[in-house]
Formats: C-alpha cells, structure tokens, sequence
C-alpha cells in the first residue's frame, strides 16, 4: 500500500520489477529497495535475531544494523533495505527454522534465558570435548548469519584496481561535497565515495572532480591506503590526504522491548515515507532526545499515521519506560504507568559520530560529557575529519534520563547490541564477574562484534558500562577500532584467482610430452613423464636430458670478483682457473648452509654462480648486502631467466654433443668441471661439465628464447641413442646414489657445512668470510650429528623424516630415501649421533612403528669412484 | 670468454638455424587488439652512469642500474657503445603493451603519472614505461604465462 505519489518519492511507479521471497513473486517499482519492497508487500518481521530466534524489523532502513540481513542471490547477510530491487532476484530468509514469521528456534527465547546466559558458550558444551563437533554443528545451525553455497558457480567476478588521488573524500554529504570543492578549487586531483545510501538526495555529478557511488571505503590502513568497495571492483586507493566526512549514526534507547518490531530510528521513518511513499503504522508514540524524533514525527503525520505521545526526553525525565508487543510486535508503550497504545515507536538517542574509519587511522577518540558522545581528536597529519564525522552538530543522549537505562526490572528484555543479543542483564553480569576493563568485556560479551561493527550499540553499552561501575565514559574509554568498517565479500577480497608462478621456457614442451607438474618454490617443474624408473635407466645406460633452467644464474664480474667469492664463501676461489668450475656452499653469518651451486671462471674477472632454483633470490639479495656494505668494485647481475639449461647425462652424452657442435668433446678436451663457450646445434651455449645426477653429463646454459629449438633438436639427434627426458624425480634418485646432498632437503636451517660431511670446502686458512667465526667455534665443539648414507637390509623404503632409534630413543632422522634399481637397495641420507657415523654402524629406523635395521654408508652408493662421472 | 651465450640475435650457422620464440607467443594467442608482445625488444642492464647513445631509451631502475631499450637489431652497437659494465638481458626479460589506464590500474598499484617506474604488475616485479594512452611492461620472462593470463583476464573483465 502505497501513499499517493510526492515529488520527492524515488520509486517510478510507471516501471514495475518482480522478484521472489522464499520462492514467492513480490511486484515492486523501479527504485525500491528489496526492503521497501517487502515492505510495502506487507512484511514487518525482515530477520530472526542472532542468539534468541526474536523477530526482528526494519529499524534503520540505512544500511547500519543487523535487522534486515538476508540471502540474496545465494550471497548471505545482504543488507536488503539498501538492496535494489532486480528482475528475478531470490531473496531468502536466513538464521531460522521453518520461516520468519514462524521460526521454531525462537523456543530459545522462552527457555533460553537461564541457558544462554552471557559468555555461556565460553563454559558450557566444552565437555566432554569429544562431543565438540557435534555441539559445534548444532551452534552452528541455531546461530549465526546465513549459509555459505559452497557448490555455487562464482556468480560475478571481482575485480582489484589501484587508484591514486591526492586527497580520497569519504562520503557525500555536505561537509564531503564542500571538501571535495573546495580542494578541487585549489587544483588538487579529488576523488569522492560515497556509500550511495545518502539516497534522500542523488549526488550530483560534478566537474573538477570524480564521484564514484555507491561505494564504501573499509578501512584507511598505513601509508594512506584506504581499500574501497565499489561492487564488484575493489578500489585500492593511495591518496596523499584522505577527507572523511561518514556523518553520524542515529543511536537507540535502552529500555524493555527497545528490539521490537516496529521500535524504529528516525532514518527509518524518513525514508520509509519520503522515498518509498509507505506508511510505516497506523499509530506512533515517539520518544527522542533530539530534534531528528520531532522530524519523524511530523514525516508520520503527513504519511497519515497518528502520532499519539511524543516524549521529549529534554523537557521530561520519566522515571520508567517499557514497550510491550504480542508476536514480536509492538503493541503499547508505557511511560511512567501511562500506557499507550501504538503499532510504531520512533526511538532518538540522538547521533554519534561515526568517527571508526578516524580511529583506525589513528585519530584518538574522547568522551565529549557535555553533549554526551565520543568525538575524534589528534587526527594524524594526512587525515581530515569534516561535518558531524568530526563531532560537528552531533548530540548524543546525554540528556537521557537514568530511568531510561533501567531495564529488565519492568519486564522485558532490554537489548544493548541487538546484533550479538546482548542485553542489559548480561553487561551487568559481566561486570560482576570481573570484567571491568571494556577491552575484556567486549570480548566477553561481544557487544559490537556484530555485523554493525558498534554503530549502534557502541555508545550504548559504554554509557551503560559507566553507570553500572559508576564510573565517567571518558574513564572508560573506547575499545579499539579495526577494519573492515562495513562487511565486505570475502569475493572481493580475495580478487581473481591468479597464482604468480614461474615456468621455464620447456613448461609447454613438458605437458606436451604429458610431464605431471609440481611446485618447487614458485616454479612449476616437470615430477616425471610418466616412467620414473626408465628415465633412471635411460640416464644410466644411455643418454637422458632435464630441463634445469629454474637454477640461479648469476654474473659476478668485475676487478674485485675474486675477493669478493672469497668473502663470501667458505672456499677458495683465487687459484680456479679460468674454464674451471667448482662446487660451492654458501653459509650464513652464523656457519649455516645457506644454498649450493657451482661457480665457474670465464675469465680473469668474471664468474658465473649457479644457486638452487628456490635460493636464486635469496642469494642475489644476499650478494648486493654484502656488496655494499664491502664496497668491492664488482657487479652482480641476475640472468636465471634470461638462460635456459639443459643437463644432457648419460653414457652417450658425449657421442650426442659430439653431433652438435664443433667443441673438442673428448675426455682431455673436455674434462670433467671444465666449462666451455660453443655453439650447439647453432646456439652460444655456456657447457659445464658437471654431474649432479652421477653420470658422465653436461650443463648447456643459453638464451631462454631458443630453449624449445635447442631442446627439439636435441631429442631428434639423440632418438637413436635411445634419449629420454627425465623429470626431478629420477634425478633424485640418481643424485641420491652418489649420495649428493639437496640443500634444503637433506640439510635444513640449522645445518652447517662440517657437520654436512663438507669440510672440504671450508679454508679456515683465508683471511675470513662469512661464518667464519661461527664454523670456527663448531670445529672446536666437535660435531653433534652427522650426515650420512644408509642403505636399509631389508628393502624398506624409510619415510622421509623418518626417525633414527638408538636404545629405544630418537636419536636422529632420514631425511631423503629412495629404492634404487642400480644399487638393488632401498638407500637415503640422515642425521644420525657423530658415533655412528663410521661405515657398516648400525642403526635402526621406524617405518610404521616397525624398527627397521640399516647399515651407515659414508661413500656413495654407486660409482664410488666417479669413474663414470669423470670418463 | 665473451659472454656470447646471452645473446639472442642468432644467424644460422654451421647448417643449423635456431628458432627465436618468445616467450609470450602462446599466452597472447587470443589477445584482443590493443594488447602487442614486445618481448623482442633489445634490453640491456648497465651499472653506473649511463649516457644515451642515439636510438635508445635509458629508464633508472636503481640507484646504480639502468635499463636500456633499444631495437632488437641494434643490441650489438650498443652494447659496445656502452661500454663494459653492460648485461645483455634481452632474453630475461618479456615484454608487452596494454593500451588504456583502467587496464593498468587493473594491473598494477603504480602511480601511472610517474612512469616510468618499477614496481609490481600482476603481482610480479616490473618496469613500466607510458606513451599517452599506451604502457610498456617489462618482466621476467618466467612469469609470461602468468602476466598473459592476468592481463588478458584483466581485459576480458573491462571489455
Ligand atoms: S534496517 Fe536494514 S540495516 Fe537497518
């Protein structure tokens, strides 16, 4: 039922649009909102409350309380009375059992009382624990704010864009539009949001600066990033000074029944009549601390409804107040024993600033007494506060009459925070159990943990707080503010689904070749291609190639290069010869192994260090601190992605390579850790001879935009060598016979390089490098664990981290383990005691409870004498 | 030993003839228009002070580095007019165009009237050049898939 059309109204009644509630059509007009709709369709009860299944009504119709949450679309706790109404939305009611108007959980408000009393869930359900799940299934269903659809299809995208303004407006109003003006005026790059629910009057567009609505600024975070929910785009705004003009918020009163249906805020009524053209009773008592109560008054009587008392709590102080209703509905209000009859209460506890986006920028926040509401104060340098945001005409209820506050004793629940069905009685409770700071009791009780974030119940239950302990608000103080200041889709949040990840240039050649992918750090890498053991065989036998592209690559040249890998490594760098390559460790200041790689000499002053595919920027990072705090003359340049590298391994690796270039390939001229400048098959490759996986085999390094040709090229020259590729899965297994160490995997952050069984590589003779002191000071201490091979007697593979058992005890862990075909053993790596690591100790490893007996190997499990590696 | 191996322009030689691929080519399949692989671009790091040498754009990415644009075909002069302290990185880097700034804010948290600059694009590390309306996005070459899909992704949702 609609009042006869105004000028003011901004439905187009000539313009009709259908939706559903609970699978029914409700006709409305272009220009409603889902709430006015239902409205006007009859609807009072929008929502079941939190806790005791009461009905709830529209109370605001502006978008700041939990009254009008319901599923839209499949989305839950969407505010419907700042909803536009679409074609074919379904709406849905949520937090009940049977339906809003009949909601079998609404027994917990007759029973529920002595059973859920404040923090109840804090202390009972929780024994006995094993019933946990269950109790939790059960809260979970009783309470709470609708249901996620977790099998639905993404229904819209969510998009994130970074916007930059030099000063970010926060709201429309007046104060927002003179702000945005007047700094437009001065030439700035001005920006305006505004939650687009100011819907009294439609923002005008204006020229000198931009106005994006509706949307909703969440939170201003350091450095002024204030994220801005626009919809379906978030807008991360960086803007030099952030204006914010959010307004005030209508406060409730506190006394029996405040929660009824019907009990309305002044925004309510004015929007209710003015926009949507509804009349919101047929009688109406107002009681109010301000003028905004007298204003809806006088918005009742024009829309028709009879306004039988207004109580000016300015000019009266009754002693008691109480609203009483039948079916969650309002029916009469006593004041002072003199009972009225009404089917609308219009409540003004006058208007608070909303200054929460102020707080968490760091504005301190203090109890104004006199006009009895918490203003900002000490606004951080690039953050404005204008209008009724900054405490400007905004009144409170300090004139509220204690007897207002007096609550359950006239019957009646008297809800502080009507979102966490928090009432009186419970904050009193709090407090007599203890919980005196507010900080505390707001955890305790979760007053304004709600879904309206203490918009409404803030003030309230802080006065309330003040007068229970008798203390002064301002003592009280205020509890912190945090974003997000408004609810935001977790959707939005997380934005597109993109993951960052690197791929080598071969990523499609390895799934064309049906390659299972895995990560490694941030890279996508090939496990196998389909047949772990015959890519071990063909590497052993015949001629196998792996895509290594993923190691760091980094340039070191430069007339210090040579002190500089000095300082840095353990090893000694000065006496490689230029075509040389050796294997090296990179430690921390406190001795531990840091990454591994090999460094090659091309020539006097220049050097190229290969690192651990996941280490490549960890140890570039780590080269330029240490470049710059020595100031050595050298540079460091990172080329990982601008060369692919093969490892071309096998027995007839020789003979392929041979076929490709014209580099002198034999054993003298091509020795095993010398590298090479050649062309193969027509690109400049940096070749190292090097083998990690065991066999005779060679490191091509060149550049990534040839690597499918060179790679191409190589798999049909080698076709009949029998050439295979092999995924990181065979290549550990084959490192793993030579009992090569993966840093990382065999050694962990504590590791360091003389317990790792690498004391080859550390020259305590040089002047110094880094961990120097620290290895010093191990070597002194003598080891406390070894690493060491082990090969299984029985076969069983050992899990991986696996425990050592020495007389019953942990005495140390496997830390990689694998069946081997070549060596006909189950073989690993572990940390076990130092006097345990001599060849044939024995030692026992659990494998499924079981203990498993094992032999210590210190050489390597096959080719002891890299007579293959070296050939 | 001459660094060779970072070179990227190849002739045929000795019977073989390398194929350059970039490595945007399959991501930017179904670009729309607006949307152009720049990858063959000649990039070179160099390490202190840079002077210009005709045809070449210069953008600091630090303190002490610059980037330098050039031709694919000029990378050779160059580097040898810019002396020794010069990284042929043209094969680290991918590159690609977009074309308007909502594609951009989309992209990247950048103030795009002060480019060019470096700095995250799809959330991977970036130098960003702008010629009016058009952006130049340079970026390690192993997140082409990644920075395709997103910038791709990133038009479909403005389109
Ligand atoms: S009535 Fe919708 S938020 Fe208050």
């Amino acid at each position: 039922m609609r009042l006869p059309p105004s000028p003011e109204e901004r439905i187009d009644r000539s313009r009709t649009v259908t939706f559903f509630f609970e699978g029914e059509p409700i006709e409305a007009y272009a220009g409603d909102t889902i709430g006015s709709a239902l409205f006007a369709a009859g609807r009072r009860v929008f929502s079941r409350s939190f806790k005791y299944h009461r009905p709830r009504g529209l109370l605001c119709c502006s978008g700041h309380c939990p009254n009008c949450l319901m599923q839209v679309d499949g989305a839950p706790s969407v505010r419907v009375c700042t909803a536009p109404v679409r074609e074919g939305t379904r709406v849905r009611s949520q937090n009940v059992l049977g339906s809003l108007d009949r909601d079998l959980l609404a027994v917990v408000d007759k029973v529920g009382g002595p059973f859920t009393p404040v923090g109840f869930y804090y202390r009972t359900m929780i024994r006995p624990r094993r019933a946990w799940p269950y109790y939790e299934r059960f809260l979970r269903r009783v309470a709470g704010l609708g249901t996620i659809d977790k099998h639905a299809r993404r229904s819209s995208r969510f998009d994130t864009e970074h916007r930059r303004a030099e000063v970010l407006v926060i709201g429309g109003g007046p104060s927002g539009l003179d702000a945005a003006r007047a700094a437009a005026r001065d030439g700035r790059r001005v920006v305006l949001v505004d939650e687009g629910l100011a819907l009294d009057a439609q923002l005008p567009r204006e020229d000198g600066f931009e106005t994006i609505a509706p949307a909703r600024a969440i939170g201003i975070y350091e450095g002024g990033l204030v994220p801005v929910d626009a919809g379906d785009v978030l807008l991360r705004f960086r803007a030099e000074r952030v204006v914010v003009a959010s307004g005030a918020i209508e406060q409730p009163l506190l006394f029996p029944g405040n929660d009824l249906v019907g009990v309305l805020l002044p925004s309510a009524v004015r929007r209710l009549t003015r926009l949507w053209s509804l009349r919101p009773g047929e009688r109406a008592v107002v009681i109010t601390a301000d003028d905004r109560g007298l204003a809806a008054a006088e918005d009742l009587r024009r829309a028709g409804t009879s306004v039988a008392r207004v109580v000016d709590l300015r000019t009266t102080q009754p002693a008691q107040m109480a609203a009483r209703g039948s079916h969650g509905r309002v029916r009469s209000v006593s004041v002072d024993g003199d009972s009225v009859d009404c089917d609308v209460l219009v409540m003004s506890g006058g208007s608070q600033p909303a200054y929460s986006l102020l707080a968490q920028a760091g504005a301190r926040v203090e109890y104004d007494g006199t006009r009895g509401i918490f203003v900002p104060r000490d606004l951080p340098p690039h953050v404005e506060a204008v209008g009724s945001a900054a405490g400007e005409g905004a009144r409170g209820a300090a004139a509220v009459p204690a007897a207002s506050y007096r609550g359950t004793e006239s019957g009646g629940r008297c809800f502080v925070c009507i979102c966490e069905d928090v009432t009186d009685k419970d904050v009193k409770r709090a407090i007599a159990e203890g919980f005196d700071s507010i900080e505390l009791a707001k955890r305790y009780t979760t007053v304004t943990m709600g879904p309206c974030q203490g918009r409404l119940c803030h003030l309230p239950s802080i006065r309330l707080y003040a007068r229970e302990t008798r203390a002064e608000e301002a003592t009280i103080g205020t509890t912190t503010a945090r974003p997000p200041w408004a609810p935001v889709r977790l959707g939005l949040l997380a934005g597109r689904g993109h993951e960052p990840a690197k791929r080598t240039s071969l990523h499609h050649r390895h799934k064309e070749l049906g390659a299972q992918m895995m990560w490694t750090g941030e890279w996508r890498r090939p496990h196998s291609y389909g047949d772990v053991a015959a890519e071990v065989r063909a590497v052993h036998e015949g001629v196998g190639v792996i895509d290594v592209s993923t190691l760091g690559k980094l340039l070191v040249s430069g007339p210090d290069a040579v002190s500089f890998l000095e300082r840095l490594y353990p090893n000694r760098f000065g006496d490689l010869k230029p075509g040389r390559i050796r294997y090296a460790v990179l430690g921390t200041d406190a001795g531990r192994i840091m990454d591994d790689g090999t460094i090659g000499r091309l020539s006097e002053r220049d050097f190229y260090v290969t690192t651990t595919s996941t280490g490549a920027e960890t140890v570039l990072a780590w080269f330029e601190w240490w470049n710059a705090v020595w100031g050595y003359d050298v540079s460091v340049d990172n080329v990982t992605g601008a060369l692919a590298a093969l490892n071309v391994a096998g027995p007839r690796s020789r003979a392929l390579l041979a076929r490709l270039t014209e580099l002198d390939v034999s054993p003298d001229g091509f020795g095993y850790l010398d590298a090479r400048e050649a062309r193969v098959a027509g690109v400049p490759c940096l070749l190292l001879r090097i083998g990690f996986v065991g066999e005779l085999g060679y490191e091509l390094h060149f550049p990534s935009p040839y690597a499918e040709y060179l790679w191409d090229t190589l798999l049909e020259r080698g076709a009949d060598a029998g050439i295979r590729p092999f995924g990181l899965e065979p290549q550990r297994i084959l490192r793993l016979e030579k009992a090569h160490v993966i840093v990382g995997q065999d050694t962990d952050s504590e590791s360091n390089a003389l317990d790792a069984n690498m004391s080859w590589l550390v020259k305590f003779d040089k002047d110094d490098f880094v961990g120097k002191w620290a290895l010093e000071h191990v070597r002194e201490r003598g080891p406390r664990e070894r690493l060491v091979g082990f090969e299984m007697a029985n076969g069983t593979v050992p899990p991986e981290g696996g425990q050592i058992v020495v007389d019953g005890l942990p005495a140390g862990r496997v830390t990689s383990a694998r069946w081997s075909d070549a060596v006909g053993k189950a073989i690993g790596l572990a940390w076990v005691p130092p006097a345990l690591a001599d060849e044939d100790s024995r030692i026992e490893i659990r494998v499924d409870g079981r203990l498993e007996p094992a032999l210590v190997r210190l050489r390597p499990f096959f080719d002891p004498d890299d007579e293959r590696l070296r050939a | 030993m001459s660094r060779d191996f970072l070179a990227v322009e190849l002739a045929p030689a000795d019977g073989f003839e390398p194929r350059w691929r970039s490595p945007l080519e399959r991501a930017l399949r179904d670009a729309p228009p607006g949307i152009r692989d720049l990858s063959r671009t000649g990039k070179l790091h160099v390490h202190g002070d840079v002077g210009a040498p005709p045809g070449v754009e210069v953008v600091r990415v630090a303190p002490d580095r610059a980037l330098v644009l050039c031709a694919a075909a000029d990378v050779e002069r160059v580097r040898g007019e810019l002396g020794e302290r010069v990284v042929d990185m043209s094969a680290a880097l991918a590159g690609l165009e977009v074309r308007g700034e909502r594609l951009m804010r989309r992209l990247a948290d950048l103030d795009l009237d002060a480019l060019p600059a470096a700095g995250a694009v799809a959330h991977v590390p970036a130098t960003v050049l702008r010629d009016g309306d058009a952006f130049r996005i340079f970026f390690p070459q192993e997140y082409a898939d990644h920075v395709g899909a997103v910038v791709l992704d990133a038009a479909a949702g403005l389109a």
